[in-house]
């Protein structure tokens, strides 16, 4: 029988008839999800769902490219491909990604029903579903949070009311992102808090990636906030956008909007580079612009998500990236306290080692310097070179 | 704009701004840096001064054993202002019994 199912597709009409025939597929208590936005289905759990019928073509991203994502994450939970016309490179690609059905599109109730009828045989194969097993005891998001929050702890939570179910993502005791279909953010935060009076199941599982920033409230005031508003007055409060964005990038002009800001240069190996004669790199790819790069004991990017980007002479790439992202955290915090933009570049004199950080829209770069050698010219000279990089 | 010194203990000894920055926003930024500089000595990349530029403002701090003395600019700095800077600032400071001398 089935338990909960998502429908993934652009074209709203369809979606909604879908979802009333499926709904037939199971009982009372099943849940069918509708997500319109592709960029944000890749944000939900695929785990939580017995079916998930998605589009081959979505809006901004190929749908056969999103269900091998889903199946490596949920191998048990069944797909269906659903395209425009059914010819048999398609087929082959869809069930080649892990498809479990590969359907045209229905057009017109006759063809939904039948659709729907396919539907039930594979639902039927398997009476065990992904999402089935001991049902979570009621509790109240509020509390489990705050628990997750205080203890420092990376979690997803994973929240299912009687008619919906989103997702909490908690990084190092922050509220970072929380999402059910439709909407994201602090708004879906306060919203979810407030499903079925409070009380939902919540499964809980280790969080091992930094998730995307919807949310920078401090979780104890996103907590007092979702304690003293009440649900009615959350639509009114709110716009539900829905949309995901790099909170942390909004106070540059001009940042593009895209939830995931992965910048092209790959990830270059820590390899030998001997200083140049001229207190110059001598490595090649580092020098795109006019300003050489200066000398430096080493040096690296990481993205808007904490992740390396690039590097260069780095003994622990990991270490590095993390530090770096900390940093960037921290001076987030300070902008804010002191109402201002982000911050353009920060130096750390120490005495026997110089450091300098950029940031730009797309990342921030962390450099190295030898305090005896380094010198204030050096250290622009670095924070030019990154600028032009940049472009 | 502002300027402050916190404690090695984390207290805000002292403030001033002549803007509206709170006190308590003086103190959390002070507290941010010594979580900075205390991360960069976790990192063995232990530094004495930070600056940071948030457009045509400059956050300058620096950290010895009495605490972190904290500076809030209106404008871009080099070495020849930050020398400038602490010359007024040591004797204040050491004035009410505090050192910031570097390591």
């Amino acid at each position: 029988m089935l338990r909960q199912g998502l429908i993934l597709t652009a074209h709203r009409d369809y979606a909604q008839a879908m979802r009333v025939g499926l709904l037939g597929l199971g009982n009372e208590k099943t849940r069918i999800d509708i997500e319109l936005d592709a960029l944000r289905a890749m944000q939900l759990v695929p785990q939580q769902y017995d079916l998930i019928v998605l589009d081959m073509m979505l809006d901004a991203m190929d749908g056969l490219q999103l269900l091998l994502l889903m199946k490596q994450q949920a191998p048990s939970t069944k797909f269906v491909i659903v395209g425009e016309t059914q010819d048999e490179t398609s087929r082959a690609h869809a069930y080649q990604n892990g498809a479990n059905l590969f359907l045209k599109r229905p057009r017109g109730p006759a063809a939904i029903k039948k659709t729907i009828e396919e539907i039930g045989h594979l639902v039927k194969e398997d009476g065990t579903t992904a999402a089935s097993g001991e049902e979570e005891p009621m509790v109240q998001i509020i509390d489990v949070v705050q628990t997750r929050c205080l203890s420092g702890d990376s979690a997803l939570l994973t929240v299912r009311g009687a008619h919906q179910s989103g997702d909490i993502f908690i990084y190092r005791g922050e509220v970072f992102h929380a999402q059910y279909p439709g909407k994201s953010g602090e708004g879906a935060f306060y919203e979810m808090c407030h499903w079925d009076g409070g009380l939902v199941r919540v499964k809980t599982a280790k969080l091992g990636h930094v998730p995307p920033r919807t949310i920078e409230t401090s979780y104890q005031k996103l907590l007092t906030r979702a304690k003293n508003l009440g649900p009615l007055a959350l639509d009114d409060s709110r716009p539900a956008t829905g949309e995901l964005r790099i909170v942390t990038g909004e106070a540059a002009p001009g940042l593009p909007v895209p939830n995931v800001a992965l910048e092209a240069p790959p990830l270059q190996e820590p390899e030998a580079q001997a200083p140049a004669v001229d207190g110059t790199s001598a490595s090649p790819f580092l020098d795109q612009g006019e300003t050489p790069l200066p000398q430096v004991n080493a040096h690296w990017k990481v993205n808007l998500m904490g992740e390396l980007v690039e590097g260069s002479q780095l003994a622990d790439s990991q270490r590095a990236a993390f530090i770096t992202y900390f940093f960037y955290r921290k001076l987030a915090d300070v902008a804010v306290a002191l109402e201002v933009d982000y911050f353009n570049h920060m130096t750390l004199l120490g005495s026997h080692l110089q450091q300098v950080l950029v940031a730009d829209n797309l990342g921030i770069r962390h450099a190295v310097f030898d305090a005896p050698w380094a010198t204030e010219a050096q250290r622009e000279q670095y924070v030019k070179w990154c600028c032009e990089q940049s472009f | 704009m502002a300027a402050a010194f916190v404690s090695s203990e984390g207290k805000l000894l002292g403030w001033c701004a002549n803007s509206a920055i709170s006190a308590e926003n003086l103190s959390f930024v002070a507290e941010t840096c010594r979580v900075i500089m205390s991360a960069n000595r976790a990192e063995q990349r232990a530094a004495h001064t930070g600056i940071v530029t948030f457009g045509n403002r400059t956050l300058v701090f620096r950290e010895a054993e009495a605490g972190l003395f904290m500076v809030y600019l209106d404008s871009p700095t080099n070495e020849a202002v930050l020398q400038w800077l602490f010359a007024q600032v040591n004797p204040l400071l050491e004035s009410e019994g505090i050192k910031l001398e570097i390591n």
